[in-house]
């Protein structure tokens, strides 16, 4: 059945040509494949190698000689009982140099999934399942007959996740990753190292040192490092493209003590990627130098990125692919530059990918087939391998100064391996003897530097002699030389006054490596000098480096700080980063001292007291509130802010109420809801009897005022708890209040008297004939506490709802909290006469709706059915990055799944859940039922993202109970309401996400797709009424603004929006903003694709629009605000953000939900 | 050569008193990555069935690399609870109903010096507590000391934790009077060990007289062909065994992704055969060991 729905899918493919119509896979034969591909222009592609010269390459690398070492299993994904592991080390060689593969040796077998592997050290090291070994042959030439185990412990919970990415740093360490499943535990002899999630770990095979370079990733396929030794990685499922890498860094998804703050790519929104290198050397044109190279493995597409420096870190940019093609088993997952100066690329080939999705024995899979593509310049030279192996100490160190990084990387290998007694004598020479004045003289002797280290010889002399013979080196190469300098033997004096320095260059890339660079000296001092970054400018990397280094170096400077000895020279404004980076209880009383010091800078001031809100107790909570309380100057995103800091602070750390609050009240009838709300709660949380009256007027109020506004004040009221409060909230539950009224009181009630709610709600829910979608949230308050969903069904039993659509809500409640309620679901099914249960779809009728998908589905009304509000897809699955984050990114996934996969997962949501959208469900000391993807764990609380696409919050030791659910926070039962057609119009467009030639593949323009619109509320028309509708252009927090997203082509439908006339016979009017992330300021360009009707403003300052609007942006997160009058407008909007030439602008568009 | 200088360095401890193995025991063998190791190699397990060819003596090799007391190797996705780390180590014992355990740690843990010394203790008590429902006889195994390996310090800090931590051990044995194996033996060869601390393949076999000696077991000819087959034969169980406890993919085949791609799972049972038919092989080759 599924070769039907695959024979289906050739069917409709262009490649239809190259597929026996009836073939369960493609034709192998590489030239079909060969000619799907759409080359980058003046490039070409020939095939290096196929099989049977190898099968299903995983990693490959070159060695010096110019050899291809693969790493092949035919096991993946899993090995059968009483199977041999036998997977193999394959090398491949041109021994005629044409350009091709013509000798094929297996070097090894009895292998286990070998993941990677980099040859070296006179043999190859190989990661073995649990394990890392290094094998080697006796005889030069033979098989390898010597195995030696280096490290083992690594954990194998998922074979695409075990140790991969084998690579020499420049500085002769050997780096690898693993993936996110991974529980690593490696002895080594200065102990056991963890690591109990993604991450890079580099090693020294010279002494077993190991250590964890940098935390995170769900699949870090990709890790390659730039001529000056940066280090660059991407991720096989984390979508956020590629990213630079901050030593010690924590990126997504990380695990450790410093897990709560993480790094992001550079390009959120991409496809998935495999594989990464750095373009490099004579054969390649000039703009494609130091551009990286990476595979969209589902989207068959070979991806290149060019960086441009951005601050401390970089902007990468998406250009023209090296290749694309729709050829479905082309999987690109590796990448290398090779000795001939050309690009090869390691092609799985294999029309299914991984194995969480599909069945470990599903005969689809190939386990035969593997190809080698090199990719050729058109009409430039080749570069002549280099003889390396047999060539003299100063003839390979004349090789260090190659173009190609290629040849500069292997020479240094085998000059490692002539070992120290022979080369170092002679690197010494050759760096004293560097002209100072020749062009790449930086790069040079870096090469040289980076050989020294691989030796771990004291660098000492370098400070002599060569390092400090040319004057102003280039920022890069200072850079690489802190971080080199900085874990040397060398004299501590010598590595300070570097670092101290290089804290004082003009460059943030040599600041940020010094910043770090000091967080492994552990001592007190190595605060205090990481500090004085804080004298130069500050970008968002540096000041997460000094963030991170603060923490790290926690352990040494807190104690001498509290002692007295440490005073950071008097400075508030680098104790108060301090202080505030390690959100350490112990410290509230400096922080006090900080705030009644008065000498903090003013742009510091609100950090600490959000700081004195997550550590402090009663009294400092209460100096919280009566700071926010005093309106004079501070914004309405400030104040509230600082209120609910406070409200979590009671809610996590349990804080008592204070003696004395002021500013409470204030605060409690601020002119801002997002005030208000929290303020309220306080009130409730700590029973504050003086304001007990504020709570208890706004909610019974007779008043029209916004249901949620009274939901909250009548949460408060339930608080109290107290036999008043029960009587009043009951009461405007009553049946004579108004329908919203009565729905938020009987949610405030199931708080304080659960039974007493229920009672209420069944007759409720009966009766109310109009289904709000808020209604969920009744439903939820009852089911999400023991008990309630049984006796809910008891209170309906028997009872006819007015409007089935009510009775199809509460269902959906029951399936967003993921609880058995077998007797509530009956119950409502009867109540409102809805149909049977839905059973779960049989194979057959997943293969009629596959097979319709293909026969009738039309992609562009799927579309509109995916943006239908009642389906609120995204709401929680984003494109390109504009979305909700509940759900995986959709951008490529028609490029990798296959349709009966799409089907599945629309009717099962649960069949196969996305690693990293797993549900953990929690329940509460006190019958809480929580449940949603975890964000994070640490600071003892866990972050869960809910179906609703909300973080909360839940201290850890109030978890009663925590288990992974086997439901997927996307509801089932989501597409039942859709027609046939619907369905296969939408699984249609699913199916059409990301693939390479459609009208919907992904694209590299950077589009605006994430919107914020204001909705025509009561409270927003009075805003505008009172102001002007400008006045949205100057919003500080005042009106609430409804998300919107731009469809797949990346306009916006206008005739979606809401529009509203603030005075009578004025026209119709739509507000629209976004926002642009501006890292580095500076010029660059908005294209709007008409601009009738527009009036646009760029933060509060009015710009003329054009087809092109070159503006001058200044550094942080700016809004673009865009009125639009309906009257003079009908077309769609569509907004695209572009490079001006030259411009050192670095600005990216806000993406999310 | 190699096991003569290896010999030469034996240093005559107290007589020990043999270990009575049983017709028909069942050892499981928990520690880290000593443990764990040994099971591709194979030559202390059979040096113990060498011993005694007369009684049919199963391994299970539960060893787990950094594993501590404390069992922080196990936990997987629970790492971050320690008490399901703990009951992971204790499940897996005693599902195995075993007669005998070898209990091997100490080295993980000496890391934290005299100081982490009471947690230790503690934990190991723990540990041995919740391992009695087996009513197995227990046997604790000192560590290994460290030893000179090029391009790292000298082992003396390290070694004097681990002959405290050996010490405790030696301790905790004798109140509870249950067998204590002294493994604190130098071998000093450059070989046996590439990073002074793990013993290779050539340290595994140098090692295992004394490994015999530390449970007064007799020393048989390990170099002999046919302690060479059985050797064989008792790492291609544990291969397959290993295969069968320590599943790649668990997060599929019994981890919470299991309702995608669980159904694999039954492969699991499928090893047993094959385990059964490689330890009526072991028993065959034992018996000839007699001959």
């Amino acid at each position: 059945m599924r070769t039907y729905t695959l024979a289906l899918l050739f069917a409709l493919s262009p490649s239809l040509a190259l597929a026996q119509p009836k073939a369960i896979v493609p034709d192998p034969d590489p030239e079909l494949e060969r000619k799907t591909f759409t080359v980058a222009p003046g490039f070409e592609v020939t095939l290096w190698a196929a099989d049977p010269l190898l099968a299903k390459p995983i990693q490959m690398n070159f060695d010096p000689q110019g050899r291809l070492w693969v790493a092949s299993s035919e096991i993946y994904p899993q090995i059968k009982p009483g199977e041999k592991a036998n997977d193999k080390i394959i090398v491949l060689e041109d021994t005629k140099g044409a350009g091709r593969a013509d000798k094929t040796t297996v070097f090894a077998d009895g292998l286990l999934i070998p993941t990677g592997l980099e040859p070296g050290d006179g043999g190859v090291y190989v990661a073995n399942s649990t394990e890392i070994v290094h094998l080697s042959a006796s005889k030069p030439g033979g098989k390898a007959d010597k195995k030696r185990v280096v490290l083992s412990g690594f954990g194998t919970e998922d074979t695409h996740h075990i140790i991969h990415t084998f690579r020499w740093g420049p500085d002769c360490r050997l780096y690898f990753n693993q993936s996110i499943y991974i529980h690593s535990h490696v002895e080594t002899p200065t102990g056991v190292k963890r690591l109990n999630a993604g991450g890079i770990w580099r090693f020294n095979p010279d002494n077993t040192q190991l250590d964890i370079f940098a935390r995170g990733w769900v699949n870090s396929w990709g890790h390659a490092f730039d001529k000056y030794g940066q280090s660059l990685a991407t991720d096989g499922a984390g979508g956020e493209g590629i990213n630079h890498v901050v030593p010690g860094g924590y990126y997504l998804t990380s695990q450790g003590p410093h897990a709560q703050r993480v790094l992001h790519g550079m390009n959120p929104g991409s496809p998935k990627f495999c594989g990464l290198e750095v373009i490099s050397g004579r054969h390649f044109p000039d703009d494609w130098q130091g551009d990286v190279i990476t595979n969209d493995f589902r989207g068959h597409r070979v991806c290149r990125f060019k960086l441009k420096e951005d601050g401390s870190t970089f902007a990468a940019r998406e250009m023209t692919e090296v290749i694309k093609s729709n050829h479905p088993a082309f999987r690109p997952i590796d990448v290398k530059m090779g000795p001939d100066g050309a690009l090869y690329i390691a092609d799985w080939y294999n029309p299914i990918i991984q194995h969480g999705e599909v069945d470990f024995r599903d005969p689809r899979r190939d386990k035969t087939h593997g190809r080698i593509w090199r990719v050729t310049a058109k009409g430039r030279d080749l570069v002549k391998p280099p003889k390396l192996v047999d060539a003299t100490v100063p003839e390979l160190l004349e090789q260090l100064k190659a173009p190609e990084q290629w040849t500069r990387q292997q020479a240094k290998r085998v000059l490692k391996e002539r070992g120290a007694d022979k080369v170092l004598p002679e690197l010494e020479k050759w760096l004293s003897d560097l002209d100072p004045t020749a062009a790449d003289v930086d790069q040079h002797r870096l090469e040289g530097l980076w050989l020294h280290q691989g030796f771990d010889r004291d660098l000492v002399l370098l400070g002599k002699s060569a390092v400090i013979a040319k004057k102003a080196p280039l920022p890069e190469f200072t850079a690489a030389f802190i971080r080199i300098m900085a874990t040397s033997t060398a004299d501590k004096a010598v590595r300070q006054s570097f670092v101290e320095k290089a804290l004082q260059s003009n460059n943030a890339r040599v600041r940020l490596e010094a910043i770090r660079a000091v967080a492994k000296w552990d001592t007190a001092d190595a605060a205090t000098i990481a500090l004085a970054a804080l004298d130069k400018p500050m970008d968002r990397i540096l000041d997460y480096a000094l963030w991170l280094t603060i923490r790290e170096l926690e352990p040494y400077w807190l104690p001498e700080f509290q002692a007295g000895k440490l005073t950071f020279g008097g400075d508030a404004k680098k104790l108060a980063f301090a202080l505030n980076a390690i959100g350490n209880k112990d410290t509230i009383k400096p922080v006090l001292a900080l705030i009644d010091g008065g000498k903090v800078p003013k742009e510091n001031v609100q950090g600490l007291y959000l700081l004195l809100a997550q550590i402090g107790g009663p009294e400092e909570l209460a100096k919280v509130l009566a700071h926010a309380g005093r309106e004079s100057g501070s914004t309405i995103a400030d104040r509230a802010e600082l209120t609910q800091a406070v409200e979590d602070a009671i809610r996590t750390r349990k804080v008592p109420a204070p003696k004395l609050t002021t500013g409470l009240e204030t605060l409690s009838t601020d002119k801002a809801t997002v005030v208000r709300r929290p303020a309220m709660q306080i009130v409730g949380l700590w029973k504050l009897k003086e304001l007990r009256v504020v709570v208890e007027t706004l909610a019974t109020t007779k008043a029209a005022i916004p249901a949620d506004e009274r939901g909250a004040a009548l949460e408060s009221l339930a608080l109290f708890g107290d036999a008043e409060a029960k009587k009043l909230i009951s009461k405007m539950c009553e049946a004579e209040q108004e329908d919203e009224v009565c729905r938020v009181a009987i949610i405030a009630l199931a708080s304080v008297d659960l039974p007493a709610a229920i009672d209420h709600a069944g007759r409720y829910v009966a009766y109310i004939k109009k289904a709000d979608p808020e209604l969920v949230d009744l439903f939820a308050a009852i089911i999400n506490r023991k008990g309630g969903a049984t006796a809910l069904a008891k209170a309906i039993e028997g009872k006819k709802f007015q409007s089935a659509d009510v009775a199809k809500i509460g269902l959906k409640a029951i399936r967003a909290t993921g609880q058995p309620a077998d007797d509530l679901t009956a119950a409502l099914m009867r109540a409102g006469d809805l149909a049977a249960a839905r059973k779960p779809p049989t194979e057959a009728e997943v293969k009629v709706l596959a097979a319709d998908a293909l026969t009738i589905g039309d992609a562009a009304r799927g579309e509109l059915v995916y943006r239908r509000k009642e389906l609120q897809c995204i709401a929680c699955h984003a494109y390109a990055g504009a979305g909700g984050l509940v759900g995986p990114d959709m951008t490529s996934i028609g490029a990798s799944a296959q349709v009966d996969y799409l089907v599945d997962s629309l009717l099962l949501p649960h069949k196969a859940i996305k690693e990293g959208f797993d549900v953990t469900r929690v329940v509460t000391t006190d019958d809480k039922v929580l449940q949603g993807v975890k964000v994070r764990e640490a600071d003892g609380v866990l972050v869960l993202r809910t179906a609703e696409d909300k973080e909360i919050t839940i201290p850890v030791k109030d978890i009663a109970e925590r288990s992974k659910s086997t439901k997927s926070l996307m509801p089932e039962g989501i597409t039942d309401q859709l027609t046939k057609q619907d369905f296969a119009d939408l699984t249609r467009f699913l199916s059409e996400l990301g693939k390479v030639g459609g009208n919907y593949a992904p694209s590299k323009a950077r589009v605006v797709r994430r919107w914020q619109v204001i909705e025509p509320t009561q409270a927003n028309l009075n805003l505008f009424r009172r102001a002007r509708v400008s006045a949205a252009a100057e919003d500080g927090g005042a009106f609430t603004w409804s998300p919107a997203y731009s469809k797949v082509s990346g306009d916006l439908p206008l005739a979606e929006q809401p529009k509203f006339t603030v005075w009578n016979d004025t026209a119709a009017q739509t507000v629209l903003r976004f926002q642009l992330d501006v890292t580095t300021a500076g010029a660059a360009k908005l294209k709007f694709n008409a601009v009738a009707g527009l009036t646009v403003y760029v933060g509060n300052a009015p710009i003329e629009p054009k087809a092109e609007t070159l503006l001058e942006f200044k550094s942080g997160v700016q809004t673009v605000t865009i009125l639009i009058d309906r009257s003079k407008r009908t077309e769609d909007v569509r907004v695209e953000l572009e490079d001006v030439e030259k411009s050192p602008a670095r600005v990216s568009i806000v993406g999310g939900k | 050569m190699l096991l003569s200088a290896a010999f030469a360095l034996l240093i005559a401890a107290e007589p020990v008193k043999p270990f009575e193995f049983k017709d028909g025991d069942r050892v499981a063998w928990i520690g880290g990555t000593l443990v764990e190791r040994e099971q591709r190699y194979g030559h202390w397990e059979t040096a113990l069935i060498a011993a005694n060819p007369d009684k049919n003596i199963t391994f299970r090799n539960l060893g787990w690399s950094g594993d501590t007391v404390h069992a922080e190797s196990r936990g997987r996705f629970d790492f971050n609870s320690p008490e399901k780390c703990f009951k992971q180590l204790v499940d897996q014992t005693l599902a195995l109903k075993p007669t005998v355990i070898f209990v091997s740690y100490g080295t993980n843990e000496s890391f934290e010096g005299k100081d982490g010394l009471p947690k230790f203790e503690k934990g190991l008590e723990k540990l041995l507590d919740a391992l009695k429902p087996t009513s197995a006889r227990v046997v604790l195994f000192s560590p290994l000391p460290f030893v000179k390996a090029a391009g790292l310090p000298n082992p003396r800090a390290p070694n004097a934790n681990l002959s405290l931590y050996g010490d405790a051990i030696k301790a905790v044995a004798t109140k509870r009077g249950i067998v204590f194996a002294n493994l604190m033996h130098n071998l000093g060869d450059t070989e046996s060990t590439d990073n002074g601390i793990h013993l290779t393949e050539v340290g595994y076999y140098a090692f295992a007289p004394f490994f015999a000696d530390s449970l007064g077991q007799p020393r048989r000819d390990f170099s002999s062909e046919k302690f060479e087959l059985l050797r064989k034969a008792v790492v291609a169980k544990n291969e397959q065994f290993f295969n069968k406890w320590r599943p790649q993919n668990e997060t599929y085949l019994t981890g919470f992704r299991k309702h995608e791609q669980g159904k694999n799972a039954k492969e699991i049972a499928e090893f047993d055969p094959f385990i059964s038919k490689v330890e009526e092989e072991i028993a065959k080759l034992r018996k000839e060991l007699k001959k």
